[in-house]
């Protein structure tokens, strides 16, 4: 016994009896650092639940924006003396400056402080007055005269920079009349457009006739240009009389609204042989006339608005048959009264439309929503303008007052319904799943659906882990079960190098090396497991008549080693037949079989590619985990079913597999969680194109892959950039969602099976 | 007696290590054999011949015979499968499935490929009654094995061992795990069984090697040391280290 030890004497404690080698100051020192130890773990766990919750707090942030509704804060109202009811309105970018057409001419007006400059005469006006005008937002329009005359005309706003401060100044140029109606009746709703062959001006002059005049200027190489102004009458086939125009800015389509609710499209892309379109009911309720028309930024949706309030955009869009129609696309909440005001944003496919009892709406026409709604003070809106840059609102009454809201309202693309569900763009023929951020063009459409990146997302994953996962669990299963241990020993470490591999290396194979390898086999690919299947069971069925001393000088489970020349051999015979096959029966291209026949077209980065190449990434993960499962089902159940008769194959079937379970779905999960976060791969070895569909030729665009390529290209702060951050939290949800259900699940079966 | 099992000359080698020698021994037919012995003996190992179950250990090599009903069971063109349905096992810890009672004793018909629900259903019950737990389960037949408790387990598994109906049925130390009650009702099962079954038992419990075998073989560092009725060994040993191992000298 050793000196420090005591024994216990009847009835003596046991703490007295501790051995003295374990000193007092041992055992708190030991206390301590077991006190020092639990404080760091639970900081640890505790710094990165913090972290992954700031990462959330931080792209939930930029996102919040897009959900946040639009809102409008009244500015200063200001009144101002006018001699007659405004016609139309326009303001300018930095919304200082006003401009009102009355029965006068053109007023500048400044919102800020109230003060007007006084009206530039228009040219030859002579005694007549002025009694319509064409929209101002687009810059260039045309005023109408009380004596059949119009006036182009264009308002400017120049800004300079004296004395480092802004300055905005108003200034109209204005052309020569052009007479439109030799009749001189009052050209009360004109149209005007400017085309690349020169103006194109309409104009109601009577209850259903209409004078068009095109001046086309032709430049000779000396001397002027010279215009040459030709004018025609149309007559419509319309009930009621005319009541609002409006003229696309390429001149193609003329729309007449009348009285009694329709609209009649007049097709003017053959200038000298107008066409006239059956009239479309428009209005929405018998009784109510159109009392608004207008156009959207890009001039292809025209807005309608009717004497009982109502607001619908409609399209031209090409049928079957090859005809145009008009088709309405939406209908935006109502006005309690006739819609008298519009005004189209020049930024997006926003617009506002205003009531004659003085309610103005701001309305997307891409989602159909009604964003916001604001009352003028006073009684009715004559004109409405919407500012430029989309941040303001100017509506003006008949007494020249004039009411101004500043308005937030940064995304107005982005909806519930925009971002998942089918959207009808303009141009298009029906609703779809779009996701185009950018076009080239100004009044380019944005298209922010996430529908077509999550379906790549799921694409992707999907042919990854229809490769990866019979072959991961097939590998584990033989692995665990039949390998022979020394040789598992060698491979397990193998395959777990496999994971190691960085993804951009296998993006980079997998798009410059194997997929032009690929489109080379296709079809014996596809022939590879007709022909392998038959030649490995052949095989094993040949071993079966390998006489008994033979087998036995084979070490157990060494056996497979003879399938290695087996599987060589028919992956170069299904290539043999796969190239004879495409001569044969696919007429010598399988490419053009594949279009001609199925009507899918090959993309060398395709699904194929990535299948092999993700399915390369997930494999060892499943691998890994599913193997490890499987080992480890205790030994007392594999030798419970053997020693009733169970071969080793049921044996793993019915008793190894289920047992496992937990083991390998989380396995499976977890795979499918790196495939759907997997960005290289599917960015190197896919065309990136946001197309729908399953085939396993084309390619697709995955959520990562999507914030990958557009992110540096995105304004911060704008939509596209906030769009990607919502992209990136659905990523998060989506992983954040499979990785919890996969926990319940193997929870479950582990509860299921534990007591083993 | 009629031998069911006959040894002889058995001798088997963990690589370089001998774990049995030369064992000859007639197990006979509807009786209870008990092997009994210090631990590593040898008497599992020797037990675990009978099924060919050290089949999956590797580097084992066995020499000598062992005839089950004649039947040379070493034969390489013998079924193992069809060896193991013929002699059952049931092991030290028990180890039902993850399955429902039902399914753990249908477990053996369905891989021999019966398939008939009734046939099933009638099994199963027979089983359950032979192994006398029928009356315990009948009303939770679809419920998780897992959730008996250990001596009803260790009947399901003999239940399900009597299933595919053999000739012959292991047992490996049955009731090492269990408490006095339930090893009782272990060992009344065991004497109710032997009409039908040639069983081989192997026992660290020298007492219930005495109350349910008919014949005990003592085994002591791989060798057979003696090997006579139970009664005869127990009480008048013929060699020296048989009695002082039942005596408890060592062990």
């Amino acid at each position: 016994m050793a000196d420090g030890t005591k024994f216990l004497a009847p009835g003596e404690s046991y703490d007295t009896a501790r051995p003295r080698a374990v000193s007092r100051e041992r055992v708190g020192r030991r206390r301590l650092i077991d006190q020092v130890a639990r404080r760091l773990v639970t900081l640890g766990g505790v710094t990165i639940i913090a972290s992954i919750l700031a990462i959330l707090v931080v792209i939930s942030a930029e996102v919040y924006p897009l959900i946040k509704p639009a809102t409008a804060s009244p500015e200063r109202t200001i009144t101002a003396g006018l001699d007659s009811t405004p016609l139309a309105a326009a303001v300018d970018e930095y919304r200082e400056i006003a401009a009102l057409v009355t029965a006068s001419g053109v007023h500048f007006v400044s919102i800020t402080d109230g003060t007007e400059s006084p009206a530039t005469p228009l040219n030859g006006l002579n005694s007549a007055r002025v009694v319509g005008a064409s929209p101002l937002g687009s810059g260039s329009f045309v005023l109408g005269l009380s004596d059949g005359r119009v006036i182009p005309a264009e308002v400017k706003f120049p800004v300079s920079f004296p004395d480092g401060r802004r300055r905005v100044d108003a200034e109209l140029a204005m052309q020569d009349p052009i007479t439109v109606d030799p009749e001189r009746h009052p050209i009360t709703r004109p149209a005007y457009a400017s085309t690349p062959n020169g103006p194109v001006i309409a104009a109601a002059v009577s209850s259903k006739e209409l004078t068009l005049v095109t001046v086309t200027e032709t430049k000779p190489l000396i001397g002027s240009p010279v215009k040459q102004e030709s004018c025609q009458r149309i007559s419509l086939p319309v009930d009621g009389e005319i009541t609002a125009l409006a003229l696309d800015g390429r001149g193609e389509d003329l729309f007449a609204g009348t009285s009694s609710g329709q609209v009649a499209r007049v097709d003017l892309r053959d200038p000298n042989s107008p066409k006239i379109a059956e009239p479309v009911d428009a209005a929405g309720r018998v009784g109510t006339g159109v009392s608004a028309l207008g156009f959207l930024n890009g001039d292809r949706t025209l807005v309608v608005g009717s004497s009982s309030g109502a607001v619908s955009s409609w399209q031209v869009l090409q049928t079957a048959g090859g005809d145009r129609r008009l088709v309405k696309i939406h209908d935006f909440a109502p006005h309690a009264d006739a819609v008298v005001g519009f005004a189209s944003s020049r930024r997006d496919k926003g617009f506002v439309t205003a009531d004659a009892s003085g309610v103005v709406h701001l309305h997307y026409g891409t989602t159909g929503q009604t964003l916001l709604t604001v009352k003028t003070e006073g009684d009715g809106v004559t004109a409405v303008a919407f500012a430029p840059k989309a941040d303001g609102i100017i509506a003006v009454n008949a007494a020249g007052r004039l009411s101004h809201w500043t308005v937030r309202n940064p995304h107005p693309e982005i909806t519930w319904k925009s971002l998942f569900g089918k959207v009808w763009y303009e141009g298009y023929a029906a609703p779809a799943y779009v996701w185009q951020s950018t076009g080239g063009t100004d009044d380019f459409e944005a298209k922010f659906s996430l529908v077509p990146l999550i379906y790549g997302t799921l694409k992707g994953t999907f042919y990854a882990l229809l490769l990866a996962i019979p072959l991961a669990l097939l590998g584990a299963l033989y692995a665990s079960q039949f390998m022979h241990p020394t040789l598992k020993g060698i491979l397990k470490p193998t395959i777990e190098i496999m994971a190691a591999l960085p993804s951009v290396v296998l993006g980079f194979l997998a798009g410059l090396w194997l997929a032009p390898l690929v489109e080379q086999v296709v079809p014996g690919l596809f022939l590879m497991p007709l022909v392998l299947t038959p030649l490995i069971l052949g095989g094993v069925y040949c071993w079966r008549f390998v006489p008994p001393a033979l087998r036995k000088r084979l070490r157990h489970g060494t056996e497979i080693a003879l399938l290695i020349p087996i599987v060589l051999f028919g992956a170069w015979l299904s290539f043999r037949l796969g190239g004879l096959v495409e001569r044969v029966l696919l007429s010598g291209d399988y490419r053009t079989w594949l279009l001609n026949v199925l009507g899918l077209t090959y993309d060398q980065r395709n699904s194929l590619v990535v299948g092999f190449a993700m399915g390369f990434a997930v494999i060892p993960i499943i691998f890994t985990i599913a193997e490890d499962s499987l080992a480890n089902v205790p030994q007392h159940l594999i030798a419970g079913s053997l020693a009733l008769g169970a071969t080793r194959w049921q044996t793993a079937i019915r008793i190894v597999l289920p047992t496992a379970s937990s083991g390998i779905f989380s396995g499976i999960m977890i795979g499918f969680g790196r495939a759907v976060g997997e960005t290289m791969i599917v960015l190197m070895a896919t065309g990136n194109t946001p197309v729908m569909n399953w085939s396993i030729f084309s390619g697709f665009r995955a959520l990562s892959a999507n914030i990958a390529v557009e992110l540096p290209e995105a304004p911060e702060g704008g939509t596209l950039f906030r769009v990607l951050f919502l992209a990136a939290l659905l990523l998060f949800a989506m992983t954040f969602v499979v990785n919890t259900a996969a926990e319940i699940v193997r929870l479950r079966l582990r509860r299921k099976y534990q007591q083993l | 007696m009629e031998p069911m099992i006959e040894i002889r000359k058995l001798t088997l080698k963990y690589g370089e290590k001998v774990a049995i020698e030369d064992i000859s021994l007639d197990i006979p037919k509807n009786q209870v054999t008990a092997f009994i012995g210090p631990s590593g003996c040898g008497k599992s190992t020797l037990l675990r011949c009978l099924n060919r179950l050290n089949d999956l250990i590797d580097d084992v090599s066995i020499s000598g015979t062992i005839r089950i009903g004649g039947i040379d069971i070493n034969d390489p063109s013998l079924d193992v499968t069809e060896l193991r349905k013929r002699v059952g096992m049931v092991f030290q810890k028990s180890n039902p499935f993850p399955k429902t009672i039902y399914d753990n004793v249908a477990f053996g018909p369905r891989i021999l490929g019966l398939s008939g629900r009734s046939d099933l259903n009638g099994l199963v019950e027979h089983s359950l009654r032979a192994a006398a737990l029928w009356d315990e389960v009948s009303d939770r037949l679809h419920t998780s094995a897992l959730s008996l408790s250990g001596g009803q387990q260790q009947r399901l598994c003999i239940a399900r061992a009597l299933a595919v109906d053999p000739e012959v049925l292991l047992m490996d130390e049955p009731c090492s795990a269990l408490d006095p009650i339930a090893t009782a009702k272990i060992e009344e099962l065991i004497a109710d069984l032997k009409t039908r079954y040639t069983i081989v038992i192997v026992t660290h419990n020298m007492q219930q090697a005495a109350r349910v075998s008919d014949y005990t073989a003592f085994l002591y560092l791989g060798r057979l040391v003696e090997y006579d009725l139970t009664k005869q060994l127990f009480v008048k040993p013929s060699k020296k280290q048989t009695e002082d191992y039942i005596t408890g000298r060592f062990g």
